[in-house]
């Protein structure tokens, strides 16, 4: 009866999120789903009171509303003109449904709006079949199997959940925005493992393998905006380890992946077929005290290209690049923070002289490296609605769309800024 | 009875771990708390489901649960919850708005695990001796009815697990 009476409920829901979709009007959009949720919760609510069977805990639904003003000043991240944008939107729905002990369904619908960072839409965040194959006290194995999302980076998994997050943009380098739809998560096999006890702390394996699709416009973001052809990732394994001493305050996690990608080219192309791969490593760790936070993450990546720009060209490129990160509770609900990155695309050109020069000038040397300093402030007005606002001084190009063919008539200049304001509510 | 016994035995703490009245295991390890409200460990020993009921994080209850309880910062249960709320990775505790929806979830749904503050669960048995008088005076006349729900009753509405370190 309970979860008949959820199940109702998320359909309309359902129904109602994929109408409000298409339409064009953005603030009648939140404000329907602003009531849709919260009559939702109060659904929810009454459920719980009226019932309470032993199936009532096996289907939960969950979901949040962002919305927020961005401004860019110097540069193409959010938009062409440079005006103050309300896009930075955020809307997701999940439901879980526990069907024994061993399985359970998981799927999350996400609306994002965050201009040209990447594509405006709804998609379908993860999808997936989650088989409890093995648990007992101290050990436990899962594996998934469909859409899963990245967990392997230290915010991978939480980049598109707002209050999730530590700030409303996260550090280019690692999350790079321009990389999302194929970086946030695949298509494919995931598995968990996971080891807790006293005497060593606690353990989370993880190892994926799949595909992400790669949109047309995701091809001319990544690539050129004319590239004609198509573009296809073969392949994303990726590993990560995690460890919390016992009872300690610190964990540190590593991080692997590996991705391969091919592009044909089409009839009438200004480029040539060709694979890439990237590779990714990355170590972490974080700190977390009563009011002091510290995390940081230090990363490599190696990029190959063998041919695009001709049949035969090749490339090898190692970029690098970290950043540290402080959060201090000023009071139980305000949280201050603090964050430095520094990335370069070229670990052989930091100050980006040789990609000006092997350009002939064409692409500026700024486009050669990404330093971001970045101040920002939460409050947290309920246990489930937040603000936040930050303020980022950037110095560089090296993470601004389109990637191998960049704009530099709209980032005509090396030092930029921006500045944000975000509310969150979510259930 | 067993409810009762428990209280008189263990010193007055601020706020007890209680579970449905079904859990069979009435002692708990702190880590094994810790494991259970981090979601490490999903399953009581007799391999039945655990399910977890938390108050909102913003919670003074909460907040002290936490802290003294679980020797870990509320910031830190919401980022692990909401971690697997959001990414698909596993299932959250149940929040509820109040200790009243609380005791209630943790009453009516077998595996529950929640916590109460003292004084809220010595109203809850003073307020179950009195339905037992209530009950013993409206079945006085049947004897035998009488006997079997004071046996049920007996058993207590909650457990009250012992938490060892």
């Amino acid at each position: 009866m309970l979860s008949k009476l959820k199940t109702n409920a998320a359909v309309e829901v359902l129904s109602k999120v994929n109408n409000l979709f298409p339409s064009i009007n953005l603030a009648v959009n939140i404000k329907a789903m602003f009531l849709v949720a919260m009559g939702l919760t109060s659904n929810l609510a009454y459920a719980k009171e009226t019932n309470s069977t032993s199936g009532s805990q096996n289907f939960q639904l969950h979901g949040f509303l962002s919305q927020g003003l961005i401004d860019v000043d110097g540069s193409d991240f959010v938009n062409d003109d440079g005006e103050l944008s309300a896009e930075l939107t955020e809307i997701g729905l999940n439901a879980s449904y526990k069907i024994n002990n061993r399985f359970r369904l998981a799927g999350q619908v996400v609306y994002l709006d965050g201009g040209n960072r990447y594509a405006q839409g709804a998609r379908v965040d993860y999808a997936l079949l989650d088989w409890s194959a093995y648990s007992d006290d101290n050990w436990q194995a899962n594996i998934y199997l469909g859409r899963f999302k990245n967990n392997h980076w230290l915010y991978s998994s939480s980049r598109d959940i707002p209050f999730a997050r530590p700030s409303i943009i996260l550090p280019q380098s690692v999350y790079f925005d321009g990389f999302r739809d194929i970086a946030v998560g695949s298509d494919g096999i995931a598995s968990k493992i996971s080891y807790s006890s006293d005497e060593y702390g606690d353990f989370d394996w993880q190892i994926s393998y799949g595909t992400s699709p790669i949109s047309d416009e995701q091809t001319k973001n990544i690539l050129s905006e004319y590239a004609q052809g198509t573009a296809e990732q073969d392949y994303d394994s990726q590993t990560s380890l995690y460890w919390r001493p016992a009872f300690s305050s610190w964990r540190f996690g590593m991080s692997l992946l590996e991705a391969g990608f091919t592009y044909d080219q089409s009839a009438q192309d200004f480029f040539y077929d060709a694979d890439f791969v990237f590779q990714f490593y990355t170590l972490n760790a974080l700190y977390e005290g009563e009011l002091w936070e510290f995390s940081g993450e230090v990363y490599q990546q190696r990029f190959t290209i063998d041919g695009f720009y001709f049949p035969g060209f090749n490339l090898d490129n190692v970029g690098q690049g970290f950043y540290l990160q402080s959060r201090y509770k000023l009071t139980d609900k305000m949280t201050l923070l603090v964050r430095y990155e520094d990335f370069y695309l070229d670990k052989d050109d930091k100050d980006g002289k040789e990609l000006e020069e092997s350009t002939g000038g064409q692409v500026p040397y700024y486009f050669g490296f990404h330093k971001d300093v970045t101040l920002g402030l939460n409050y947290d007005i309920t246990s489930n609605f937040s603000a936040r606002m930050e303020y980022h001084w950037v110095k560089g190009a090296g993470r601004l769309t389109p990637v191998v063919a960049p704009n530099p008539q709209i980032n005509n200049s090396e030092d930029w800024q921006m500045w944000a304001i975000q509310l969150m509510y979510w259930f | 009875m067993l409810l009762l016994s428990i209280l008189v035995i263990t010193p007055v703490l601020a706020l007890e771990i209680v579970t449905h009245p079904q859990v069979i295991d009435n002692n708990l390890t702190k880590s094994q708390l810790r494991r259970i409200y981090t979601m490490r460990q999903v399953n009581w020993s007799d391999n039945s489901a655990i399910t977890v009921f938390v108050l909102p994080s913003q919670h003074v209850l909460h907040q002290r649960f936490a802290k003294e309880r679980l020797q870990i910062f509320p910031y830190q249960l919401n980022r692990i919850w909401h971690k697997l709320t959001y990414s698909g990775l596993g299932v959250a505790p149940t929040t509820v708005q109040s200790e009243e929806e609380l005791i209630q979830a943790v009453i009516k749904t077998p595996g529950a695990i929640g916590y109460i503050d003292t004084p809220s669960l010595q109203k809850l048995i003073a307020k179950e001796k009195d339905d037992k008088v209530t009950l013993t005076q409206v079945v006085s006349q049947e004897n035998t009815v009488m006997d079997s729900k004071q046996k049920e009753r007996g058993k207590g509405v909650v457990n009250v697990v012992k938490i060892k370190d």
